[in-house]
Formats: structure tokens, sequence, C-alpha cells
């Protein structure tokens, strides 16, 4: 670093003393050699006659100079040796390449042929332009071949003996009226009558070409101006930019991904390559291949058109990446000696523009155009704040420290994504505690709006229904027996130990029992008492309930067979009540039940069901247990039995069973047979 | 521009504060299209456009400027030498306006009356959020000799009659030219870009004639 810095000051040191007139007020608008004429700040202070003397003196004084200091400054510089020659070397070759030392060398009248001639020889690149317009128009004939160099020619020696007394501003006007003359000369002029359109421009930008070409190294960079001086300012003034990163610029470039690195090195070399081509449109294409290069790492980052406002920042951003040498020269000669039509039109035109927007751009760079405070800005400048970015370390330093910074930045990248991820996460957990709460707040709340009495409130209600409803049952039952009210308890209690769902079947079958009257409860209870045998008695009406809807279905379905051991039962019992309207017989067969049950059942039973033993142990359990609750039954049936003339639907019920009974006597007959 | 035979180059410079819609207004002329993720192009800072008007093929070359303020500066370098200007505005902003009149009077000062400026209320679909009112703006662009369009890039609402009516006046304005000047002086009067020319100043009507030209 400080041997740069050492570097570039002397370099500054060099050309500042060269030309003192920088420092030259502006104000005193006179040639400074006090001839009458006007100054010019461009040719600083002179008058454009003296500034030419003046230069050409100078040019020899630093050319002796020069000369000198290569012996004597070796010894004292030994530090800066080698790059101090090579810049020497340079200088010395470049200023000997110029015309204007060869013209003091020799008289100025004989000296042009001379030249002419040098012209000629000197340019291999004029030669191989030659030959390639042979073979390229050389199917239009002799005649616009020859045309064709004749104006060449006469193009190249007017301007070549106007170089030296006239500035380089009139001697492009002339290179500009020309272009014309030939273009006017291809389109109307009976020579060129069978070329077609195309190759007539074809042909213009070739004249173009060859011109430029074989004058370059008089036009490009004169020396009667001081575009070098500019060069040298505008590189130094990127070179102390160079800390400016896309985000200074606005522009949205990511450092971190290979494509765009790619893309950003690819418009770097087009931008770079300018000043190795000769041509001006050679020139211009560079520049268009840059600024497509710059469109294309654009759109890869942000998708979509580009337009103005992102591609201009993005192209300053690439000129301070690339510092392209003698940037200012190549502006100004292309600017000059481009065909106007094309400079002033088309894209090349607009990316040229582009290009010296940019260029006006960085050379009026100020803090506030980027954004930040003065302060800042004059830190950076100043290299007090340095600041390590991945492009600089792309551009700079070796391919390890580009990596480095690369990793950096994506490391920066991740650890911001990991913060941000974190941060969700925290947010998503208070959310969700945020939730939890917010659910145990309305859980809370709707439990108070609709508070848990609804059981003692919504019971009552159908108990107050159900209770009238008995009470009228109960008027009835003891109007006719006083006796029922065993059955009626047994409904209470039912009714008391029952849910919610169950109290509507309870209510179907209190309005059966209203409608069938009170006699009915004797097929239910009955039933219930028989259901229940196998449970604990406590669940009586429960099972009682469910019983009920065993028995509705199986009057719809009759034959199903697996409700057939149940149904055997009943043909065992019901024929107590209603076969003998007596009641003496019922004592008599309850003890025989069990018996028969034993011998008959048990047999099919496992045969027809293959359940297993616990079902047999079940139903050998019920079968022993049921001649305990028939028991009190029985006595129940001989208080009934009495006013059997009130039974009218008992005959329903008999047929239903007596069919269930034909079938089961059939089923009996079956087994028996089977036995 | 130069024209032979019929032919016109035309360069158009289109200014104005950044998101006022340039880019848009322009993709809309050229591809019809708003969104833009259904644009072909590439870039949307140059474009061109094919025009015939009166049997005249004239090539509008569309130069889309950077609107930053930072970029104002550099405005000579693109508008040097064009034949037109679009000023666009966004008519829910007011600053965006004021931004289109120091854009005239630079314009008026360096290029003179050479130049025909159109002056584009964009965004005519926000109208209910509107902040520049018609009148006032209609009114200022006659004073200063613009011609005042409301458009909508999205709605495809005036866009083709603003270009096509800009076209026409450099039409006009070149064809005048062309008939003052001799067609070799011409070629360099680019170059010599700042000619302060009155605002007022009327350019004499046009002589209709046919002029050798290059």
């Amino acid at each position: 670093m400080p041997i740069f810095a050492l570097q570039r000051s002397y370099k500054y040191m060099m050309y500042a003393t060269k030309q003192p007139s920088l420092r030259i007020n502006q104000a005193d608008l006179k040639c400074k050699n006090g001839c009458g004429y006007y100054g010019n700040a461009d040719w600083d202070g002179y008058c454009s006659k003296c500034y030419r003397n003046h230069m050409d003196q100078e040019r020899q004084r630093k050319a002796r100079q020069s000369h000198h200091s290569d012996q004597t400054k070796i010894s004292g510089f030994s530090k800066f040796e080698e790059k101090k020659r090579q810049q020497t070397d340079k200088k010395n070759k470049y200023l000997k390449s110029l015309p204007v030392f060869r013209k003091t060398s020799s008289v100025k009248d004989s000296g042009r042929p001379e030249r002419h001639l040098d012209l000629r020889q000197a340019n291999p690149d004029a030669d191989k332009l030659m030959a390639e317009f042979i073979s390229l128009y050389g199917v239009w004939g002799d005649m616009v071949r020859r045309d064709f160099f004749k104006c060449v020619q006469s193009f190249t020696t007017k301007i070549y003996s106007e170089l030296d007394n006239k500035p380089i501003e009139d001697i492009a006007e002339m290179a500009q009226k020309y272009y014309n003359l030939y273009s006017n000369r291809v389109n109307s002029t009976e020579t060129y009558q069978e070329v077609t359109t195309d190759v007539r421009d074809e042909l213009l930008d070739f004249f173009e070409k060859y011109v430029m070409v074989s004058l370059y190294s008089w036009l490009f960079c004169p020396p009667s101006t001081n575009d070098e001086e500019k060069d040298l300012i505008i590189q130094e003034r990127i070179r102390k930019l160079s800390w400016v990163n896309a985000h200074h610029l606005d522009c949205c470039i990511s450092e971190t991904s290979i494509e765009v690195r790619d893309l950003v090195y690819t418009a770097i070399t087009h931008l770079l390559g300018m000043d190795s081509m000769k041509a001006p449109q050679e020139k211009l294409a560079c520049v268009v291949n840059c600024c497509q290069s710059v469109v294309k790492v654009l759109q890869h980052c942000q998708g979509g058109p580009v337009s103005a406002d992102e591609f201009l920042p993005a192209l300053i951003f690439i000129v301070l990446k690339a510092n392209p040498a003698r940037l200012k020269s190549n502006i100004l000669y292309v600017t000059r000696f481009c065909n106007d039509s094309r400079l002033m039109q088309g894209e090349a035109g607009y990316y040229f523009t582009n290009l010296c927007c940019a260029v006006s751009f960085i050379e009026n760079l100020t803090a506030e155009s980027l954004n930040m405070p003065q302060q800042e800005f004059e830190a950076y400048m100043n290299g007090e704040i340095t600041s390590v970015s991945a492009w600089e370390s792309a551009l700079v330093a070796c391919e390890g420290m580009h990596q480095l910074c690369e990793h950096l930045s994506l490391l920066k990248d991740l650890s911001q994504r990991t913060t941000t991820v974190q941060d969700e996460t925290q947010k998503l957990t208070q959310d969700i505690l945020k939730f939890k709460d917010e659910i145990n707040e309305k859980v809370i709340s709707v439990l108070e709006k609709t508070p848990l009495i609804i059981k003692p409130r919504k019971t009552p209600e159908d108990l107050k229904i159900e209770a009238s409803q008995i009470a009228a049952i109960k008027i009835e039952v003891e109007e006719t027996q006083p006796q029922t009210n065993f059955y009626l308890q047994n409904l209470q209690i039912g009714q008391n130990n029952l849910g919610e769902n169950k109290t509507k079947l309870q209510l179907d079958i209190t309005s059966c029992m209203d409608k069938q009257q009170s006699l009915e409860f004797l097929s239910p209870a009955f039933e219930s008492l028989e259901g229940a045998t196998p449970d604990d008695q406590n669940s009586l009406s429960l099972s009682k309930i469910n019983y009920d809807i065993d028995f509705s279905d199986l009057s719809g379905e009759n034959s199903v067979a697996e409700l057939t051991p149940e149904k055997r039962k009943s043909p065992s019992f019901t024929p107590d009540p209603f076969s003998p309207v007596g009641s003496s017989c019922t004592i008599t067969q309850v003890p025989l039940v069990p018996s028969q049950v034993e011998s008959d059942f048990v047999l099919p039973f496992v045969e027809g069901e293959k359940a297993g033993e616990e079902t047999l142990l079940e139903k050998e359990d019920e079968a022993a247990n049921l001649p305990s609750p028939i028991k009190p039954m029985t006595s129940q049936y001989s208080g009934f039995s009495k006013q059997g003339w009130q039974i009218p639907s008992i005959p329903c019920i008999t047929g239903d069973l007596a069919s269930s009974n034909a079938s089961q006597s059939n089923s009996q007959a079956s087994t028996s047979h089977d036995n | 521009m130069a024209s032979n035979s019929g032919s016109y180059n035309f360069k158009v410079v289109l200014l104005g504060e950044g998101c006022v819609g340039k880019t848009s207004l322009v993709l809309r002329y050229v591809e019809d299209k708003f969104n833009t993720n259904h644009v072909s192009t590439v870039q949307a800072s140059f474009l061109n456009k094919k025009l015939n008007i009166d049997g005249k093929r004239i090539n509008l070359a569309i130069w889309d400027t950077a609107g930053q303020e930072k970029f104002h500066a550099l405005g000579p370098i693109y508008y040097r030498s064009s034949n037109g200007a679009v000023l666009v505005y966004d008519i829910t902003d007011e600053d965006s306006f004021q931004k289109v009149k120091s854009w005239v009077k630079e314009l008026r000062k360096m290029l003179g009356a050479d130049i025909c400026l159109v002056i584009a209320g964009n965004k005519t679909d926000l109208e209910k959020n509107r902040h520049v009112s018609l009148e006032d703006a209609e009114n200022y662009a006659s004073k200063v000799g613009a011609i005042h369009f409301q458009t909508s890039a999205k709605l495809n609402k005036g866009v083709e009659d603003m270009f096509l009516t800009l076209t026409q006046k450099m039409l006009e304005t070149v064809e005048e030219k062309e008939a003052q000047n001799a067609p070799l002086s011409r070629q360099n009067s680019q170059r010599r870009n700042v000619v302060v020319v009155d605002d007022d100043q009327v350019p004499p009507p046009p002589t209709r004639q046919c002029c050798g030209n290059s």
C-alpha cells in the first residue's frame, strides 16, 4: 500500500511539474504569452499557437530530462528504480512515436512526404485491413476498390497535413465532413451503382475503420491536447474511490453468486479491451458488449427488464471496478472520430452515452451522491477507513483473499438468516402461548356464559314431564290395580338412573304404556326381569331399556337366529301366564324351567353359536339365575291373573310369541331330531 | 436527424423523477405490455420503434434515463441532440411535477425550440389519489409550448396517442429545419449544442420544398 501511494504521488508530481499551468487562474483569459489572442484553460492559458510552441519546448526538455534522470536517479531512488524506469521508458517510447518529435528533426516541407510514406509502412494493421477489404469487397470490381483507396488516401493526407495546424476538434469536424462526403459519393456516384445498400453501409463503416486505423497513433490521445493528463486524473480518482461498493450506489449486484461474478468479470474485460482496439467502432463495440453484460448481471440479480434507473448505477460500479486505462482518451477519441450518425443513435450510442454519464458521475462524485455523511466520505477518501469487500478482494488481491471475503459475506448472510429464523421462532412460540391463553380465556368465558347448571336445569324439566305422565299413569294404575306400584317403582328407579339419552326411550315406553293400558306393564317388566338376570340387579332398568330396544328390533325381524336362545327362554315362561288362565300352575312350572333349560338349551346353543365357554357359562349362569327373579314374578302373576279379563292387548303379543314359538318348536324339533 | 429519402431517425429522451413510470410507458408503447414479468426484452432502457406516417419511415429511438436525483446533473449528456423529450410525472406526486418544470426550463435553455416537448401525467388509473390538477398541468404545458397528455401505462391509455403526436411534431420541426438550412450545416449543428433560444421565438411557417440533402 505505501509503495502504491508513493508511486502514485510521484507520478502525480511528475505530471504536475511537467505542466505547472494546472494552477493557472482561469480569470486571465488572454494568452499567457501576451500575444493578444484569447487563451484557453484547456491549453494552459495559452492561445492555440503559443500552446503548441510551448508544448513542443516542454516535450523536448522533458525528453532530455528523462534521459538524464535515468542515469542520475537510479542511485538515489533505488527503491523505485524498477517502476520508474518502466515509466520513463514507456514515456520515451511514446514520445518517440509521436510525429511531433520527428517533425522537429526535419524541415517542415520535406517532412511531409516522408511521413506519408512512414504512415503506410508503419501500419501493419492497415495492411491487414487492405487485405480484408479485397477479400470482402473485391467482388464489386476494381473500380470500387480503386475509388475506395483513392478516398482513403486523400482523407489521410488531408488530415495528416492539417494535424499540426489545427486543434483536434477541427480535425474531428473535418473527419465528420469527410465521412459524409464519402457517404454521398457511395450513394450517388456511378462507381458504386452496383453495390447493394447493405454493402454500401458496410463500405462506409470500413472506410471509417480503415482511415482511423491508419491514423490511430496521431489521432488517439494527440499531443496537442491534455487527454493523457485527464486520463491520469480519472484513473487516480477511480483508484481513490475503490472503496465504493454496490451498496453505496444503490444497485443490487449480489457479491456471492458465481454467475454474477463471472458476468461482472466479462463486463470488466470488455471495458478494458476498449483500449486495445483502434477503430472507433471497435471501441464502441467493446462498450456495447460491456453494457450488455451489465444488463445480464442486473437481469440475473433482479429479473425483468432493466431500466435506466438500475442500469446506470451498475455501469458506474463496473467502471469503478474496472478502472480502464486511458479511459478519457478513449472516450474523447470515439466522440471525435466515430461517425456521428452512429454515435448519436442506436443502441451503441445509448450505451456510449451511458458510459460518458458514468465517467461524469465519477468525476463529480461527492458524499451526497453516495448518501453518506461528508466526514465518512472524507475518511474513506483519505484511506482512514478501509472496507474489505468481496469485489475489492476479487479484483485486487489473490484468490485466497477473495474466497475469504466471499465466505465472510456468506457467513454474514447466514448469520442474518439465522437471527431472522430465531426471531421467527420466538415469535411463533409467543404466538402459540398467546393462542393458548386466548383459547383458555375463550373456554372460560364460554363456560361462564353457559354455566354447568345445564344438567340440573334440564333434567328437572324432563322429569317434570315424566312425572306428570307418570302421575297420569299412576292414576290409571291405581284405578286398575294398586299392585302395579311395583312396576312404577321400577320405572322410577330407571328414570333416575338413566341419562338424558335414555329418557326419550323411556318416554316412548310410557306412552306405549299409556296406550296399551296398565296391563302392558306386564311384558316390559317381565322382560326386564328376565333380561336383568344375567346382569347385576342394580342396573335393572338399564338392561330393561336395552332389552326393550332389542325386543322392538326383534319384532321387526322375527327370524334372527342369534336371538333364538333368548326367545327360547320366553316360550318356557310365556305359557305360564297365557296358557292357563288360572294361576295355580305357575308355581309348579317354575322349578321345571331350569331343568328344561339345562337339558334342551345348552347343547343347541353351543352348536348354533360357537361363542365358546364364556357365553356358555353366562348362559348357564343365566339359567341358574333364572328362577330367582321369576319367583317374585310368580307371586305377581298370581295377583295379575286375577284380573285377566282386563287384558286386551295380550293376544297381540302372544300372537307374536306364538309365531316365534312355532318356529322355535320347529327348531326344537329339529334339534331333538339331531340329538 | 439525418433523413434519407423520406426515412427519419428521431431520438426521444424520457425524463422524469424516479418511479413515475418512464420505463412502464415505453414498454407499453413498444411491447404493449405492462406486467414486467411478461416482457421479452432484456433491457428496457433503450428501445426502437418503427413508424410510418404519411409514407415516411420513422425510427424512434427512445432513451430511458436514470431518474434518481443524484443523476440529474447528467441530463445534458442524455438529451444532447435529441429531437423530442417526454417529460413524465406522476399525477399522485406533486414533487414529480415540479421536477418536470425544472426539466422544461433546462431543456429550453440548452436546446431551445429544437426539441419537441410532451408532458405526460402518468398513472391516471390512480385518479382518486390525484395531487396534480389537470388544469394546472395543461396551463403550464401550453405556456411552455409543450403538449400535455394524460396517460396510464397500466390501462394503456393515451400512450400510443402521446408518442404519435410527438412524432408528428418532431417531423414538422425537422421538415421546417430542412427547409431553412443547407444540409451540410445541419450535420454539424449537433456538435455545438449550447444554443440559447428565446422561449417565445416563433419559428417561421414551413415552406414545403424538396432539398437534395444528405
